[in-house]
C-alpha cells in the first residue's frame, strides 16, 4: 500500500519557485492499477517521482508498505528502489552496451537475492514476447520493443509496485496497445501494483482507477 | 540482538559485495562494447604521455650514465690511487702496484705520470719570439701502453694514426680538442688547427727541456672536459725527459681497474687496509664537476616530468569527463533503478584504471620496442659519448604510479560529480 499524505513540492526559491504539488493525499492499495492524468504542467510526472523515490518532497509523508520513506538515506533509498519499486520510463531508458537479456538481469545481479536471476529474466523475456531476442541489443529493436523490454526489467526483482511515466508517448499506436495490453496482464495475473502517468484518454480502458491531477492538486479519483 | 547485527552485518557485506561485481559487470561491458574509437584515443594518449615521461627521463639518465661510462673509461677507470696532498709524486711504484694487484677484486693497474707542455704546431713558420702561431700549454700524460690499454680506452680511440708502443721515444698521441680537427669541439684558434698523424710538434716541458716529437696518432675519447685536451707518451719518455733518475719509480697516480660488479669502496677500504699509500679515491670524485651539472639536469628533467604528467592527467581527465557527462543520461537511468552510487563511480572508476593499464602496457612496448632499440641502434653523438637512453625501473614506476593516480581522479571526479546531482535533474534535465 502507498499513502501520501500532504505532499508539496515547490521547485526553485523567491519569486521564481514553482509550487507543483499543492498537498496531495491518495492511498494506492496492493494490485491497483492506477493512472494518473491531467493536462501538462498539472503534476502528474512530479508526483510519480515523489511516489517513486526519484524526487524528494518539500513537505509531507509518504509510506509505502508502511516505511516511511522519506525519512530514509539516500543508500537506503536506492536499495528500496531497487527491491521493492520498478520503473519504465517515456523515452529510452536502456542501456546501450547491454544486450536485452542483460539488461533486464541487471538489476538483479545487483540485488543478488540468491534466485536465478537469468532464468527469471529469461521467463520475463518470454512474458513480454521478447523470449527469442535475448542477445540483441537496444538499438537493434522498435521503441516498442525497448518498452517492453523496460517493463521486463522493472519487473525482474518481482517489485512492490510498478511505476510508467507516460510509457506509451513516444510509441506508434499498435505498439501502445501491446504494452497496455502487458500492463493489464501483469496487473491481472500477478496482482502487480501499477501506477502509470498518462495524458492519453484511451488508456482509461486499461485501468482500475484514475487519479486527476490539475495545478499541483486532485481534483478527481475514480475508481472502475 | 546478537543475531539480528550478525545478520545486519551479512546483509551489509552481501551487498557490497553484488554492488562490486555490479560495478564490475558494468564498467567490462562499457569497455567491452562503448566507444571503440574513445578507447583507442584514450589508450593512444596514454601511451605516448607514459613514452613522453619516460623519453625525457631516460635522456636525462642516458647523458649521466653516457658522462659516467666516459669518466671511468676514457679518464680514471674504477680506483685512482693519488699522491698525499703535500706530495707531488707516488713513489715507490712497482712496490703499490703489486700490493694492489694482490686483491682479487683487482683487474688491472696503469701507473701514469703527468706533467704540462707548451705543444708548437708550425713553429718554425713563426715570425718572431713573441708570435704565439700555433701553440698552447696541455697537460702530457706519460703512461706504459700495455698496462694502460687494460684500463682506459684511448688505444681504442684513435682516429688517426696508431697507438703507441712501450719503447716509444719521441712519438706522442695528441687528443682531438688539441690536434683541432672538424670533429673537435673546442674553437679551432684554441686548438694547434689541424694536426694530422706524422707531423711534427715541439714540447717545451716546465723544465726548460724543448723536444721535437712526431705525432703518432689522434684520438677522440668522447670525453671533452679533459681526455680529449691531453696529450700522451711513454712513461719511460716522460721521466727521462723530466730527470730519469729521480722519476723511473714515480708516478703521479696509479688507475686501478677493478673486476666486473665489484664495489669500488669495498676495494678502497681493502687497499687502504694493506696499507697502500697516498689517497685513493672512486671514479665517481672525479667526475664531480659534472654531478652539478647533472644534478641540475636531473631537477629540469623532474620538472619536465612532472609538467608532462599534468598534462597527461588533464588530456585523460577531459577524455574520461567528456566520456562520462556524454552518459549522464544513463547514469541517471541506472541510479533511478536503484543500482547504488558506488557501484557506478566503482565502475568508471575501473574503466579509468583499464585505459591506464591499456595505456600504460602500448607505451611500456613503445618504450622497449621501439623507442630504445633505436636509440641503442642509432645513438645521440655527443662530445659527451654515444647517448642512448637509460629507462631506469624506478622511473617507470613513479610514470606508472602518477598515470594511476591521474587515472583514478579522472575516473573519479566526473561520476562523482554527477551523483551529486538529483535523478530527475540528471534524467531529464530540470
Amino acid at each position: 500500500m502507498i499513502i501520501a499524505r500532504d505532499v508539496h513540492r515547490i521547485y526553485g526559491v523567491g519569486n521564481a519557485s514553482t509550487h507543483a504539488l499543492k498537498g496531495i493525499n491518495l492511498e494506492i492499495e496492493h494490485g491497483e492499477f492506477v493512472a494518473i492524468m491531467g493536462r501538462s504542467g498539472s503534476g502528474k510526472s512530479t508526483l510519480m517521482h515523489q511516489l517513486g523515490l526519484l524526487d524528494r518532497p518539500t513537505s509531507g509523508q509518504i509510506f509505502i508498505e508502511g516505511q516511511d520513506v522519506l525519512k530514509m538515506s539516500i543508500g537506503e533509498r536506492a536499495q528500496f528502489r531497487l527491491e521493492r519499486l520498478g520503473y519504465v520510463f517515456q523515452e529510452q531508458s536502456l542501456i546501450n552496451e547491454l544486450t536485452i537479456f542483460e539488461n533486464v538481469y541487471l538489476p538483479a545481479l545487483c540485488l543478488n537475492n540468491g534466485r536465478d536471476y537469468r532464468k527469471k529474466a529469461r521467463e520475463l523475456l518470454e512474458i513480454v514476447g521478447l523470449g527469442e531476442r535475448l542477445d540483441h541489443y537496444p538499438s537493434e529493436t522498435s521503441g516498442g520493443e525497448q518498452q517492453r523490454v523496460a517493463i521486463a526489467r522493472a519487473l525482474v526483482n518481482e517489485p512492490h509496485t510498478l511505476f510508467a511515466d507516460e510509457p506509451t508517448a513516444s510509441l506508434d499506436v499498435e505498439s501502445s496497445i501491446v504494452v497496455l495490453r502487458l500492463f493489464k496482464k501483469l496487473n491481472r495475473e500477478l496482482n502487480q501494483t501499477i501506477v502509470m502517468v498518462t495524458h492519453e484518454p484511451d488508456d482509461e480502458d486499461y485501468v482500475d482507477r484514475v487519479i486527476r491531477l490539475k495545478d499541483g492538486l486532485i481534483t478527481q479519483d475514480t475508481h472502475f | 540482538m546478537k543475531y539480528y547485527l550478525d545478520k545486519t552485518k551479512h546483509i551489509a557485506r552481501k551487498q557490497l559485495w553484488s554492488g562490486f561485481k555490479t560495478a564490475i559487470f558494468l564498467a567490462f561491458k562499457s569497455t567491452l562494447r562503448g566507444n571503440r574509437w574513445a578507447l583507442v584515443l584514450i589508450v593512444i594518449v596514454l601511451s605516448f604521455s607514459f613514452v613522453n615521461l619516460v623519453f625525457v627521463s631516460s635522456l636525462i639518465a642516458g647523458v649521466i650514465t653516457s658522462m659516467d661510462n666516459q669518466v671511468v673509461n676514457a679518464m680514471v677507470s674504477n680506483v685512482v690511487i693519488s699522491p698525499e696532498e703535500d706530495d707531488y709524486y707516488l713513489d715507490d711504484v712497482e712496490n703499490i702496484e703489486a700490493t694492489v694487484l694482490q686483491l682479487p677484486e683487482v683487474a688491472a693497474t696503469a701507473p701514469r705520470l703527468i706533467s704540462s707542455a707548451l705543444i708548437e704546431y708550425r713553429w718554425k713558420e713563426k715570425v718572431s719570439q713573441s708570435d704565439k702561431g700555433k701553440s698552447g700549454t696541455w697537460e702530457v700524460v706519460g703512461v706504459d701502453p700495455l698496462k694502460e690499454e687494460d684500463v682506459t680506452i684511448i688505444h681504442e680511440s684513435l682516429i688517426e694514426g696508431s697507438y703507441l708502443d712501450p719503447d716509444d721515444r719521441d712519438q706522442i698521441l695528441l687528443g682531438i680538442e688539441i690536434a683541432g680537427r672538424e670533429q673537435a669541439v673546442t674553437s679551432e684558434f684554441l686548438t694547434l688547427g689541424g694536426v694530422h698523424a706524422g707531423d711534427k710538434v715541439r714540447l717545451t716541458y716546465p723544465n726548460g727541456i724543448q723536444k721535437e716529437y712526431t705525432v703518432k696518432g689522434i684520438f677522440r675519447a668522447r670525453e671533452m672536459m679533459r681526455v680529449d685536451h691531453q696529450a700522451y707518451v711513454t712513461r719511460k719518455e716522460l721521466s727521462s725527459v723530466l730527470d730519469r733518475h729521480v722519476f723511473y719509480d714515480r708516478a703521479s697516480e696509479i688507475l686501478v681497474k677493478t673486476r666486473e660488479g665489484v664495489s669500488e669502496p669495498s676495494v678502497i677500504a681493502k687497499l687502504q687496509e694493506m696499507g697502500v699509500p697516498g689517497q685513493i679515491r672512486t671514479w665517481d670524485e672525479y667526475g664531480g664537476s659534472m654531478r652539478g651539472v647533472m644534478s641540475t639536469f636531473e631537477i629540469i628533467g623532474g620538472l619536465i616530468g612532472g609538467v608532462g604528467l599534468v598534462v597527461a592527467a588533464a588530456v585523460m581527465f577531459i577524455v574520461i569527463y567528456i566520456n562520462v557527462i556524454g552518459k549522464r543520461r544513463q547514469i541517471g537511468i541506472l541510479r533511478a533503478i536503484g543500482i547504488p552510487q558506488r557501484s557506478i563511480i566503482v565502475s568508471y572508476l575501473l574503466q579509468s584504471l583499464f585505459y591506464v593499464v591499456m595505456g600504460v602496457i602500448l607505451g611500456w612496448l613503445l618504450v622497449q620496442f621501439v623507442v630504445e632499440p633505436y636509440f641503442r641502434y642509432y645513438p645521440l653523438d655527443l662530445p659527451t659519448g654515444l647517448l642512448s637512453l637509460t629507462v631506469e625501473w624506478p622511473t617507470m614506476l613513479g610514470t606508472v604510479m602518477g598515470l594511476f593516480i591521474a587515472g583514478v581522479l579522472a575516473g573519479l571526479i566526473p561520476a562523482y560529480t554527477i551523483m551529486r546531482q538529483k535523478i530527475i535533474k540528471i534524467i531529464w534535465g530540470n
